[in-house]
């Protein structure tokens, strides 16, 4: 499906550019587009010197290719054990029967993204035909290099093991033999060759004519070297290969994938022509969508096998299709993803999209809390004490807070509002301070609710405003108490989930969650330490400077030993803190502190025109801060921001070496001692980098498409 | 009649009006050097004056000290009966009757014009939303910009920003209009300067515009190194000059 960009309907319900007019606006002429060739002599033969580094560059580049190829599908890599270990590697111990409660949390993430995604996507923009199908032949091509690249597999006898050889007998003589033994001579000639033919065609000047000739040359010079590498390799190597004919003709499949991608892409730039190539675009979700959806049919169809790990027994069914337990799953989420993404599209035309732009932002900031707590959790509530009393001290609070706020934003409430407001202070520092002497014992739960209504009331004259407006906010402090107390309710239940160590839950799943907490926790702290430190009062900034100065003084690890096998030493007997709390913890006061930083620079960033225009409008100092600079300087600092949280994400992996079996540490440690694959490592490391690269590369993508975003209107 | 009997009818006018702006030895330094030294002026309600001097003189300063965006040091400053100290709710009330039109505009980029304009109605007035979006369409349109209200400043030529800068002030619906040196003024924000002076504002203007200052200013003040020098009615101001420093500087300005 495409979305053409001059399709007045599409432009019309969907545009968020305000300022887009009601004629159309012309359409800016296209950059003239390079043949291959021109490309070719523009930015990699323009001079001698380029010549010599696309030569040096491209041979190192092919060495390391190869090297990784030949690595990844070598008959000595076991990937069965990463393949059988999938669960492992996602949750860990996560009981089997109760993996649904997986499923829902993956189903709910699928949601809030496919309607986040398509409330935000521009309509209209998208990946332009031309691009989509330069891509396909470009996958299809790299995809060809990468079977002649590879070496040729080794024979194996019966129980798979590669056959050896003595090398000199076995080449001796031979083409291949000469060659390996004068392997070095031949490269070096090969390579000063490419030197002299530069030097020849600079005096010729065919460098600034811009003639074939160099391409032709230096491209031919570069082939052979390649081929003496590749001849080289096969010859010296110890393992018994078949022929490199055999080879090719074994991937088959591989030519066949290769071909089809190339010939869609070739369909498609034929196809549509040169115009419509380039003025046809298709939403960059319908492209994941079809990979996706390619990728799920695929375990429908496709005899991937069927392996895994379950009650200590391991599963290997080569032939079959992949278990029912994850194809259909898998099928679901897609679905999910489609559905939800096409019913953002419908509500953003019915332009609901301002509307629901910060319901869906509090929804993504909560779904980790009920993911966790409530989901994965599965907490097993004591009901008597849930209605006597949980539910009434919620309810208590709601209603007197909220009755609090309401009196409090009149507009006209004026002194007799403070007044009030430090009352309440004063009580909520009472309860604590009355708790400390063991006065009367008021539930934690239930002092942390008055502090909270304290703050709140005090911040609240900022929010005054007419009815509505303090409905809000009224509405908002119930929201906030209705969630604050379900969830201390959930975290005092026990967990019913059963599981061999401390958490929950282990593997990308904990690496996952420690992230998402650690930046939960770490960003407001980082806000209030960045504006502490910039703030004109100097115990603020005397404290902020200090903490960050600790913080970022100290290494991470050791962060994380205080906080998992020191910090318990200092609390009472009663209490102790899990490992994933304390990490958690540990993970964001550290981040907190590169946050605050980046963060520093944007409020730099903010002009102090700005801060005077506020003040001159009358802006109290809360409003000033959340209504003008923070806007700002978070914008400023998204490139720092995500570079920290990306940082954080990776960080994680340090959960290993504190004894919590994270994503690394089962790839590392557990896999490799399991008796069916001991010792087997390089796979699941490859794995494993190959996710988190995964990951950190999908949000620098997406802060970039979000800094384009915001940056709208700037100038 | 003649430019003097002109003078003192107008000055009799004016007394018999309430004080808006009371300074009275008002003295600024920053570090060791003094920007305002003994500052003393009267400016009463409904009044339009232009502030004048050279670069570096003050002009900013001072009226900048009006709205408290700087602390003066020494002496009083009295904005509509409401003396300035370090009391923070005469600093709000102040800052609620007087409108600012910055030297740089000073827009918030990150939001639409629209919302430049309503902010301070709804959080500081504590206005409704939709009498707000109400306010601030009348107020855009008669600054002559009803159509860019969707708009972002980055998207907005000079001039525009200029009419946004002046809806924003006046969506405060303030007393007092403070004008901090809108150098390149175009003719539609000169005009909606002379409609604003002739609804009865009350304004300080830095400007050097002498046609601005010769047509809608009732009072001149020539301001150098700190201090007032010379003050007067806009017909003596420029055609008879008592000071020398004045003749100076209007040789050079016009
Ligand atoms: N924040 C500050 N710190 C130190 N000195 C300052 C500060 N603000 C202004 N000054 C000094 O005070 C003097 C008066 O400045 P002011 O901005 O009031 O001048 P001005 O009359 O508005 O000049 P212009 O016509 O160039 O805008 C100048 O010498 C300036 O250097
Ligand atoms: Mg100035």
């Amino acid at each position: 499906m495409t979305v053409p960009m001059g399709d007045p309907a599409a432009t019309a319900a969907g545009s968020v550019e305000p300022w887009a007019g009601e004629r159309e606006p012309a359409q800016k002429p296209d950059e003239p587009s390079l043949s291959a060739g021109e490309w070719l002599t523009k930015n990699l033969f323009s001079s001698p010197v380029n010549a010599l580094l696309t030569v040096v560059f491209s041979l190192f580049v092919f060495l390391v290719v190869r090297g990784l190829l030949n690595f990844m599908f070598s008959e000595e890599r076991t990937w069965r054990a990463v393949k059988t270990n999938m669960r492992f590697l996602f949750t860990h111990a996560y009981p089997q029967e109760q993996y649904t409660r997986i499923w829902v949390c993956v189903g709910a993430i699928a949601v809030l993204s496919g309607l986040s995604v398509g409330l935000l996507a521009r309509v209209g923009g998208g990946i332009s035909m031309k691009k989509l199908s330069m891509n396909l032949m470009g996958t299809g091509a790299v995809i060809a290099l990468g079977i002649v690249l590879r070496e040729p597999s080794a024979i194996v006898d019966d129980e798979g093991l590669a056959l050896h050889r003595d090398v000199s007998e076995a080449v001796g003589g031979s083409f291949a033999g000469w060659l390996d033994s004068n392997a070095f001579t031949v490269l070096a000639v090969l390579v000063l060759a490419n030197v002299a033919l530069a030097v020849w065609f600079h005096r010729q000047d065919t460098y600034l004519r811009g003639g074939p000739e160099p391409r032709i040359a230096h491209g031919a010079l570069v082939l052979a070297s390649f081929g003496v590498l590749m001849v080289q390799q096969y010859a010296s190597g110890e393992v018994v290969r078949e022929s490199f004919a055999d080879a090719m003709l074994d991937r088959a499949w591989w030519w066949l994938a290769a071909a089809a991608l190339a010939g869609a892409g070739a369909a498609l730039w034929i196809g549509l022509g040169d115009a419509r190539r380039r003025h046809t675009f298709v939403p960059a979700m319908y492209v994941f969508f079809a990979v996706a959806g390619v990728m799920v049919l695929s375990s429908w169809v496709y005899p991937w096998g069927h392996y895994g790990f379950l009650e200590g027994e391991f599963i290997a069914e080569p032939g079959s299709t992949v278990a029912m337990t994850t194809k259909l799953p898998w099928t679901v989420m897609l679905l999910l993803l489609v559905a939800t993404y096409h019913l953002g599209r419908v509500l953003r035309a019915a332009r609901a999209g301002p509307k629901l732009r910060v319901p869906l932002n509090l929804l993504w900031v909560l779904t980790p809390f009920v993911l966790y707590w409530a989901v994965l959790r599965d907490p097993d509530l004591d009901w008597d004490h849930v209605l006597s009393t949980d539910l009434p001290m919620a309810l208590f609070f709601a209603a007197f807070g909220g009755l609090v706020m309401w009196f409090l934003a009149h507009p006209r409430i004026g002194e007799a509002g403070r007044v009030i407001a430090a009352v309440l202070v004063a009580v909520a520092a009472l309860n604590w301070v009355a708790a400390y002497l063991g006065w009367y014992p008021m539930l934690q739960k239930a002092r942390i609710s008055f502090l909270l209504l304290a703050v709140v009331a005090l911040l609240a004259h900022n929010f005054a405003g007419d009815r509505s407006q303090r409905m809000k906010l009224v509405a908002a402090w119930v929201a906030t108490m209705a969630v604050f107390h379900w969830l201390v309710t959930l975290v005092n239940s026990p967990s019913t989930v059963d599981t061999p160590t401390d958490a929950l839950i282990g593997g990308f799943g904990i690496t996952l969650i420690v992230a998402v907490f650690t930046l939960l926790l770490a960003f407001p702290m980082g806000v209030l330490l960045a504006l502490a430190r910039t703030s004109k009062l100097p115990i603020f900034r005397v404290l902020s400077t200090a903490y960050i100065e600790v913080f970022r003084g100290v290494p991470l690890i050791t962060v994380l030993f205080f906080f998992t096998l020191i910090f318990n030493l200092f609390l009472p007997q009663s209490m102790t803190l899990v490992d994933i709390a304390g990490a958690t913890i540990g993970f964001a006061l550290f981040s907190a502190a590169y946050l605050a930083e980046n963060i520093r620079g944007g409020l730099q960033a903010v002009r102090r025109g700005q801060y005077e225009a506020s003040d001159a409008v009358g802006l109290t100092t809360v409003q000033r801060t959340l209504f003008i600079v923070l806007p700002q300087a978070l914008r400023v600092s998204i490139p720092p921001l995500v570079g920290q949280v990306i940082a954080t994400f990776k960080e994680t992996s340090l959960l290993a070496i504190v004894g919590i079996f994270d994503f690394l540490r089962i790839a590392d440690k557990v896999i490799s001692a399991q008796s069916e694959f001991l010792g087997v490592k390089r796979e699941g490391l490859l794995f494993v980098s190959f996710i988190y690269w995964l990951f950190a590369y999908n949000m620098s993508k997406h802060s970039q498409r979000l800094e384009k975003r915001l940056g709208v209107g700037e100038r | 009649m003649s430019v003097s009997d002109a003078t003192t009818a107008l000055t009799e006018e004016l007394a018999a009006r309430d004080d808006m702006i009371v300074c009275e030895g008002v003295n600024k330094w920053f570090g060791d050097f003094q920007a305002l030294d003994g500052i003393t002026a009267i400016i009463k309600e409904r009044e339009v004056v232009v502030v004048l001097g050279p670069s570096g003189s003050g002009k900013s300063t001072w009226i900048r000290c009006i709205n408290r965006l700087e602390a003066h040091q020494e002496g009083r400053i009295v904005v509509d009966g409401v003396e300035l100290t370090n009391d923070l709710r005469n600093i709000e009330k102040i800052r609620s009757e007087v409108g600012m039109v910055f030297q740089q505009f000073n827009l918030f980029p990150h939001l639409t014009v629209e919302d430049n304009v309503t902010l301070a109605p709804i959080w500081v007035r504590k206005k409704p939303k939709g009498e707000a979006e109400e306010l601030a369409r009348s107020l855009l349109e008669r600054v002559g910009i009803p159509e860019q209200a969707e708009k972002y400043p980055g998207q907005l030529s000079g001039g525009q920003q200029q009419r946004v800068a002046i809806a924003r002030a006046l969506a405060m619906e303030p007393r007092i209009m403070l004008f901090d040196e809108p150098t390149s003024v175009i003719k539609e924000v000169l005009d909606v300067m002379k409609e604003l002076a002739l609804s009865g504002m009350t304004m300080m203007v830095v400007t050097h515009e002498m046609g601005f200052a010769r047509e809608v200013a009732d009072r001149v003040i020539f301001m150098e190194d700190g201090q007032i020098v010379e003050t007067g009615t806009p017909e003596h101001f420029f055609t008879d000059p008592r000071e020398e420093r004045t003749k100076l500087f209007l040789s050079q300005i016009l």
